[in-house]
């Protein structure tokens, strides 16, 4: 069995003063009014386990109103067995985060996105529709964050080749209003290369079987429809040096680096078509679900343990054949933890096997694993 | 209005311009000088007058010296065929310190960084190629940081110096010794991976 997690504590976090929340192995659902700290629950469980916030980057949003720092606990489960890791971050914005594995200090943040908690976690919140429906760089994010979470080396070489690219964009400038002779770019230019090789060969390794698991959770949520994930090269692997040399002039003129991994996009197709200009709200939505579902099961197989699922409001806007469906895949699942404002979603068979969380105000009123309706 | 007597003032705005030194450390240095020996604060002040008087950079490989040229420059026990290029003077300590390394040195004063806007003519890299060619050497070991702007400026010397007959090779990155692999993060042991060696 997979790792999960036992409890999580926030202690002023967005709108919980403190608070503990007692999680269960399978389903879990978190149920409460609107803005009552749903889904900032599935947040806090996020920021635990990977070290940062999946909904912001601007992370001292996380921290309580009025409060100046925020600190989540969580207790995680190890194989199955009573082993069990205790693992905490304390946050104070404009300071270092203070990440803990029981009790020493973690290495690095990196280092701790990378599985240092002992679990993993794959979210979706209403807003993720936007890797289908947004701009390439909301499928970039996604890309580079799931392989990040599995690979420290690729999270080191994305970042670092941001880096590369930031310096070499900024030479093109001074090169541009002749501060700079560009003596400098070619070694930029093998600097970026470098860099930006690792990323496209993770990105070219992984998204094969990224699609392969898109495909098969398409087809279970929308139909028979042929789907695809292909890839849009800025450059190949192959014509990358080539590439970026010949854009010297033109870089220089607009001061920005025109090709590489940073300038690529993923087109996400159903029978042929790209759902992010043609799809319906509806197409997009699924098929951001079955992308999450594809990195489920890609880290699945690339560690060998199932991700801890954090899904919120998924039910709302689907019909009740696919709400049955995905009630049955959270059960079988080590651990999902989902948020509702409706129980009314699930029929009781399923509500008998489910842990519930009543959330009001920023507080956690009850934890009841009958699961009774009331 | 200022809280303090104004040499208090004066006192805490110098020392909150030193590196990571902010004005509540500097309000508590302040504090502590005030407190102290008169002696003790007197010494400091002339051994920081002392410093930016007579150091300064050693004219062959500009590691910082009292006298022209740095003491190792003038060891006739050095190895005079071998330069070891570093960013900045404090990077010689730990490598003297290892006992490993008997050559000469070279200080680039920095490193490649168009954002900070460092272009090579800011940093020693023409002096460092004069002196490959006056002094016959035969190998330089580049050792600037491991980082994006460290590789870049390691990068650009090994361009800069290809048609000279001089032998350019880069420090290996890699575990540390005592230690065990389990412990290791991840960065490092994959760094280390990649520039595995036969047995």
């Amino acid at each position: 069995m997979s790792a999960y997690l036992r409890a999580l504590r926030l202690v002023n976090f967005r709108n919980y003063v403190d608070a503990t929340a007692l999680l269960a192995p399978g389903l879990n659902i978190v149920v409460g009014e609107n803005a009552q700290g749903k889904t900032n629950l599935l947040e806090a469980i996020a920021f635990n386990v990977t070290g940062s916030s999946p909904r912001t980057p601007k992370e001292n949003e996380v921290v309580r109103w009025g409060a100046d720092f925020t600190r989540t606990e969580a207790r995680v489960a190890l194989d199955g067995s009573t082993d069990e890791r205790s693992v905490a971050i304390g946050y104070a914005p404009g300071q270092k985060k203070r990440i803990t594995v029981d009790g020493a200090s973690a290495t690095s943040l990196t280092e701790y996105a990378a599985g240092g908690a002992g679990a993993r976690v794959v979210t979706f919140f209403p807003d993720d529709i936007r890797v289908v429906k947004g701009a390439p760089s909301d499928r970039r994010e996604f890309l580079d964050a799931l392989l990040s979470s599995l690979r420290p080396a690729y999270a080191r070489a994305a970042l670092e080749y941001a880096k590369a690219v930031a310096q070499r964009n900024q030479l093109l400038r001074r090169i541009r209003d002749g501060f700079s002779s560009g003596r400098t770019l070619a070694t930029w230019d093998r600097k970026v290369v470098d860099l930006g090789k690792t990323v496209l060969a993770g990105r070219e390794a992984a998204l094969p079987v990224l699609e392969e698991h898109f495909k098969d959770s398409l087809r279970t949520l929308y139909g028979p429809e042929k789907a695809a994930i292909r890839y849009g090269y800025s450059a190949t692997l192959e014509e990358y040096s080539e590439a970026l040399r010949e854009a010297h002039s033109a870089d220089v003129e607009r001061g920005t680096t025109s090709v590489g991994p940073h300038r690529d996009d993923f087109e996400v197709l159903l029978g042929g078509v790209n759902l992010t200009t043609f799809g319906s709200q509806g197409q997009q939505r699924l098929a951001t679900l079955a992308l999450k579902f594809a990195a489920r099961d890609y880290v699945r197989e690339a560690v060998g343990e199932d991700p801890i699922l954090l899904f919120d409001d998924v039910m709302s806007e689907l019909d009740e054949r696919r709400r049955e469906y995905l009630a049955g895949y959270f059960l079988e699942s080590t651990q999902a933890v989902i948020s509702t404002t409706n129980l009314e979603y699930f029929d009781d068979e399923v509500l008998r096997r489910t842990r519930i969380i009543r959330i009001s105000g920023g507080s956690i009123l009850e934890t009841a694993t009958d699961g009774v309706r009331k | 209005m200022a809280t303090y007597a104004r040499p208090v003032e004066r006192l805490i705005t110098e020392l909150s311009k030193l590196p990571s030194i902010g004005p509540r450390s500097a309000q508590r240095i302040a504090f502590h000088v005030i407190r102290g020996k008169k002696e003790d604060a007197i010494g400091l002040a002339e051994a920081l007058k002392e410093v930016k008087e007579k150091i300064k950079p050693c004219r062959r490989c500009f590691n910082l010296t009292e006298a022209d040229e740095c003491e190792i420059c003038r060891d006739a026990r050095r190895d005079r065929s071998v330069i070891c290029v570093v960013e900045d003077p404090y990077d010689i300590g730990p490598i003297e310190r290892t006992n490993e390394y008997r050559g000469l040195y070279h200080v680039l004063g920095g490193a490649l960084s168009p954002l900070d806007g460092i272009e090579p003519e800011d940093l020693r890299i023409a002096e460092l190629i004069e002196r490959v060619r006056n002094e016959g050497t035969g190998e330089l070991v580049i050792a600037t940081n491991p980082n994006t702007t460290g590789e870049a400026t390691a990068l650009f010397i090994a361009q800069e110096v290809k048609d000279l007959p001089v032998r350019v090779t880069a420090l290996a990155s890699g575990l540390p010794v005592g230690g065990d692999l389990e412990y290791a993060d991840e960065v490092t042991l994959g760094r280390a991976f990649a520039g595995r060696r036969e047995l």
